[in-house]
């Protein structure tokens, strides 16, 4: 089993530890997984259940809230017609783009994007009731830990996008994990 | 060795910062300094917060923002990376 040494300054500090390439693999295909699938599981649940009304969420839920001045102007009109098409998909693109590693990192920061409404909103909601660290902020960790580490190199249809012309020496590469 | 640049040091230290401050700073002043944190039946914390949740709630705000702000700069100012196709660690958050 290979053992990567990663060895760096952070912090003012030289910093070395190891770590075993398997494991790392490992780990980072099961944040994926489950990241994923919860982003689908959302995503097609609200598809099934056509049509989907967010205007409870943009224009109820966030009333009062940190991000009111940026979520209740898209609570009715076009810009609600937008986010009740947009949330599903977006959701559905996610969770099949971290599943397959297909755009890893754009999934994965997308799936950050989208859950920092969700922590704000849903913790206003709740009355941070138990506490300010909850499962959307760690969900937010775990994609950006997805974005940071460029998941899509395990298993990852990334791997074949990365020999297309597109996206071979071209800024574009980085939108691949 | 240290090759961060100018946007990954304000990713990491303002963004992180931000972040670290408004749950784990402020969470600690809040139990050491803060009225007492009485659980309800249904296991809710009461908060007694001595700073006020929505500048808290700011704080972590400014702290995410912060980093996907720096991501999509490093996407859109950064040069294109280079090396061989399969199998290289990716290079997208190294430049």
């Amino acid at each position: 089993m290979s053992t990567q040494s990663i060895r760096t300054r952070f912090l003012g500090t030289e910093t070395s530890f190891s770590v075993s390439g398997a494991w790392l693999s490992y780990w980072i295909l099961l944040l994926r997984l489950t990241a994923g699938w919860w982003m689908l599981h959302a995503g097609l649940d609200k598809i099934w259940a056509w049509p989907f009304d967010a205007s409870w969420f943009v224009g109820g839920a966030a009333q009062g809230t940190i991000l009111a001045p940026f979520v209740t102007p898209f609570s009715d009109g076009i810009l609600l017609a937008f986010v009740n098409v947009a949330v599903p998909l977006g959701q559905t693109a996610i969770g099949f783009g971290l599943i397959l590693g297909v755009l890893t990192r754009t999934a994965a920061f997308f799936g950050a994007f989208m859950m920092l409404f969700f922590y704000f909103i849903n913790g206003y909601g709740g009355g941070w009731a138990n506490g300010m660290v909850t499962g959307e902020l760690l969900g937010i960790m775990v994609f950006g830990t997805i974005v940071a580490l460029g998941a899509g190199g395990v298993l990852a249809v990334d791997n074949r996008l990365r020999e297309m012309e597109l996206f071979e020496n071209t800024r574009l590469r980085k939108l691949l994990g | 060795m240290s090759d961060l640049s100018t946007a990954d040091q304000i990713a990491m230290y303002v963004g992180g910062g931000l972040v670290v401050l408004g749950v784990v700073v402020i969470g600690l002043l809040d139990m050491l300094l803060g009225a007492g944190h009485p659980v309800d039946s249904e296991g809710a914390i009461e908060h007694a917060a001595v700073v006020p949740i929505d500048i808290r709630a700011g704080i972590i705000l400014l702290g995410l923002v912060i980093w996907g702000l720096v991501a999509v700069y490093k996407f859109a100012a950064g040069s294109a990376p280079s090396g061989s196709t399969t199998g290289q660690t990716p290079s997208g958050m190294d430049d």
